[in-house]
């Protein structure tokens, strides 16, 4: 019995090694993550409206299903990215995910303090290589900084009861995210 | 007997650490959570600084995680005495809320699906749930129909609870955070 205890530690030692190597390759790994799941309801850079979950099925499992989902899943190598969303009575939040589902930036209607939420996303690259006057003019604007060129934008506007889904979701029809003319 | 020591050893490593990610990754074993009575969150999962155990998670999942400024969500798959919560008992969550521009539960099954009902009632909004005059509230999950407020379970044999809060200033410290008091969750009448 003995002559397998040294084996067996010096497994563990690896398999803790093992452990954390796969934990850390996990979002890179992943072959049915959010951004993949969203590829499938249409091209970047464009909105696209969540199906309302099921019992049968969720595009992204286990989102609240009092919510009206948009999404606008985006290639930077266009260019900067405009995205304007026009806020509802009740609550709407814009929140922004790196290709890994990683959540870098989310903002709230009550955050922005404005009937819209229109702010620019761009990689660090093209915040850095903006002029500098336009900069201070653009003050007033919100810029994000996306750490990567690829992501998702989510739209979400709260439906406080099932009669208002229509209302909300009329509301968020007007959400636009597109390349910069 | 070298290379048996040596096989030995390399299957144990494959074989826990693949384990051990497996686990962890499906949010088994709490590794990075933070429990509070019956619920379980994943703290700062909507930030950038999301911690690798999180973000195995919800990579494996297909989720979006709630970010920080939008809300946070707590899981509840077990009651206040850690028995799994069974469709098929009357699942009681009541208490008092935290402070929150709106919160909402929401049931699901054992593999995180809404569950088939004809009146297609999968949770409530703090807008539309009755509230006691206490300013608490008591949800029930249960098979059968019932006056207040009542989520049909389906009979299913595993469901999760999931209750988020949003816009909500909710800060986490520690592993067992005593400075957020979530509702009760207790069972009765299990077949």
């Amino acid at each position: 019995m003995r002559r397998y205890l040294l084996p067996v530690l010096a497994g563990l030692v690896l398999g803790g090694i093992v452990h954390i190597v796969t934990t850390l390759a996990m979002p890179q790994l992943a072959l049915d993550n959010a951004f993949v799941r969203l590829s499938k309801l249409g091209p970047a850079n464009s909105v696209q409206f969540l199906p309302d979950a099921t019992p049968e099925e969720a595009i992204i499992p286990r989102a609240d299903p009092a919510f009206i989902n948009a999404v606008c899943r985006y290639n930077l190598d266009a260019g900067v990215l405009k995205v304007r969303v026009p806020t509802s009575a009740d609550y709407t939040s814009v929140s922004f995910y790196t290709r890994r589902g990683l959540a870098y930036y989310s903002i709230n209607d009550h955050a922005a303090g404005q009937r819209t939420i229109e702010l620019q996303l761009m990689t660090p690259a093209q915040r850095a290589a903006l002029p500098e006057d336009e900069e201070i003019t653009r003050a007033d604007r919100l810029i994000v900084e996306s750490p990567t060129t690829e992501g998702i934008v989510l739209i979400r506007g709260f439906v406080r009861e099932p009669g208002n889904r229509t209302r909300v979701r009329e509301r968020l029809a007007n959400v636009s995210c597109a390349p910069e003319s | 007997m070298r290379i048996t020591a040596i096989l030995l050893a390399v299957a144990v490593g494959v074989v826990s650490g693949l384990g051990l990610t497996w686990l962890a990754s499906a949010g088994a074993l709490g590794f990075g959570t933070v429990k509070i009575g019956a619920w379980t969150t994943w703290p700062k999962s909507g930030t950038p600084e999301a911690d690798p155990y999180s973000r195995a998670f919800y990579a494996r999942s297909g989720e979006l995680p709630l970010g920080s400024t939008d809300g946070i969500a707590f899981t509840a798959t077990a009651d206040d005495n850690g028995a799994a919560l069974n469709g098929r008992c009357d699942i009681h969550i009541a208490g008092r809320m935290p402070a929150a521009r709106f919160w909402t539960l929401t049931l699901y099954d054992g593999q995180g699906r809404l569950i088939e009902n004809a009146s297609e009632r999968h949770g409530y909004t703090s807008a539309e749930v009755l509230w006691k005059p206490d300013s608490q509230i008591e949800i029930v999950l249960a098979t059968r129909a019932r006056g207040g407020n009542w989520i049909p379970t389906g009979g299913r044999e595993r469901v999760s609870a999931v209750l988020r809060f949003y816009d909500a200033p909710i800060g986490l410290t520690g592993r067992s955070s005593n400075t957020v008091e979530l509702p009760a969750v207790w069972q009765e009448f299990c077949p």
